[in-house]
């Protein structure tokens, strides 16, 4: 197939099936609080409503920065539609990605000049200082499979067996930085609801719009990349219902907990990531 | 699977849902009282079902990708109706559905 359709194709994809998967996991979240919740595609037809609505732009906003910050989220995460899905291609740059997502969600929320966002943008830094070393962990992946690269990570598995047997303090730990992307995450500390909508606060219209495509994208190839790096070379069916699993028990988990605050949030990630570390190495080292 | 499939699947959940949720705004525009099971809709639920789990066996009449797509349609459109309509119907045609699947594995 044509490189560019594959890529059009991927990312409509990615954003439809993203936007469902993230209106399924509110719909489990209010399964769980008694309430009926809204429909599937409710977060499907809120983006699309956005791109819609009028876009206003605050006065203590800094321009040109305010609008071009949702414009490279979303390019950001198209970035990984093509490095992951359309060219099974380097892990490291897939942490690139999310290490550029991290400052751009810093800049989001200080372009703005709310108070809101500017205290969300100043959360980023602490959440990047404990999501990235979760991200982190891909490095174990390394030193098992001996490549970065999600086709070699995928062959290996072809021959070896799924890498969550082999690694299954790292899939836990990849899947806490899921956890902690979701919304109404225990780490959500940049979007907690006690700043409202953290870094989004301030950004109306087709601007909300471009930031709503780019969750969905990312919520999509952060369960793809989950699945692919330790469940191998998946069916159309086995993906559907994978993703479909995480989400749901992403919702379950923040149906169940509060929102931790700043300081509890950063150092149980980073414990966690730690113990992750330290104890997939005893694993590879030591038991097996 | 293609990714093109993968997109006529998804646009057709989709648009299935949308579909469903307009329509059951149209028939109930109440507060939410529910205590009987929509005919029509179960209806729906039950052939949508059947497309969807037992396109294998209709892969003579038609295209497997056509009798997803429609199931997923028609799935969607009793998914997607109003929170709280439809989840009884999907319920049922899913067991229906099911057994349909298991005697015809049985006798095919």
């Amino acid at each position: 197939m044509n490189l560019m359709a594959d890529i059009i194709l991927n990312v409509m994809v990615a954003f439809l099936f993203g936007s469902i998967l993230l209106g399924f996991h509110r719909k489990v979240m209010a399964r769980v609080q008694l309430r009926p919740g809204p429909p599937i595609i409710q977060h499907f037809l809120h983006s699309l409503k956005f791109f819609f609505k009028e876009t206003g732009i605050p006065r203590t906003s800094s321009m040109p920065f305010y609008i071009s910050i949702t414009v490279i989220l979303c390019s950001i995460w198209v970035a990984a539609v093509i490095i992951g899905p359309v060219n099974h291609g380097s892990l490291l740059l897939l942490f690139a990605i999310y290490a550029v997502y991290k400052i751009v969600e810093h800049n989001s929320g200080s372009s703005s000049g709310s108070p809101y966002g500017k205290m969300s943008c100043v959360r980023a830094v602490f959440s990047a200082s404990s999501e990235l070393p979760l991200f982190a962990i891909i490095a174990i992946i390394y030193l098992q499979v001996g490549s970065m690269n999600i086709g070699s990570i995928v062959a290996y598995q072809d021959i070896n067996g799924p890498l969550i047997f082999k690694l299954p303090l790292v899939a836990i730990v990849l899947f806490i930085l899921i956890l902690s992307k979701s919304p109404y995450s225990p780490f959500g500390i940049t979007k907690g609801k006690d700043i409202i909508s953290g870094y989004e606060t301030e950004h109306f219209g087709l601007l909300r719009g471009y930031i709503m495509l780019s969750e969905s994208i990312s919520w999509y190839i952060l369960s793809w990349v989950f699945l692919t790096i330790f469940f191998g070379n998946l069916s159309f069916l086995s993906y559907t219902i994978g993703m479909l699993v995480i989400a749901f028990l992403i919702g379950l988990i923040n149906a169940t907990t509060p929102i931790l605050n700043p300081n509890h949030s950063v150092m149980s990630q980073i414990s966690i990531a730690i113990l992750g570390f330290v104890g997939s190495l005893l694993l590879m080292f030591v038991v097996f | 699977m293609s990714e093109n499939v993968y997109l006529i699947y998804l646009i057709s959940f989709i648009i299935g849902s949308i579909g469903g949720l307009l329509f059951s705004y149209k028939q109930h525009g109440e507060v939410f009282i529910y205590n009987k099971i929509d005919i029509l809709a179960l209806i729906i639920a039950i052939v949508g079902w059947i497309l969807l789990i037992n396109f294998n066996f209709l892969i003579f009449i038609l295209n497997p990708i056509i009798s997803i797509s429609i199931g997923l349609f028609l799935i969607a459109f009793v998914i997607g109706m109003r929170p709280g309509y439809g989840r009884y119907e999907t319920f049922l045609a899913i067991v229906i559905s099911a057994l349909i699947y298991g005697l015809s594995s049985l006798l095919l």
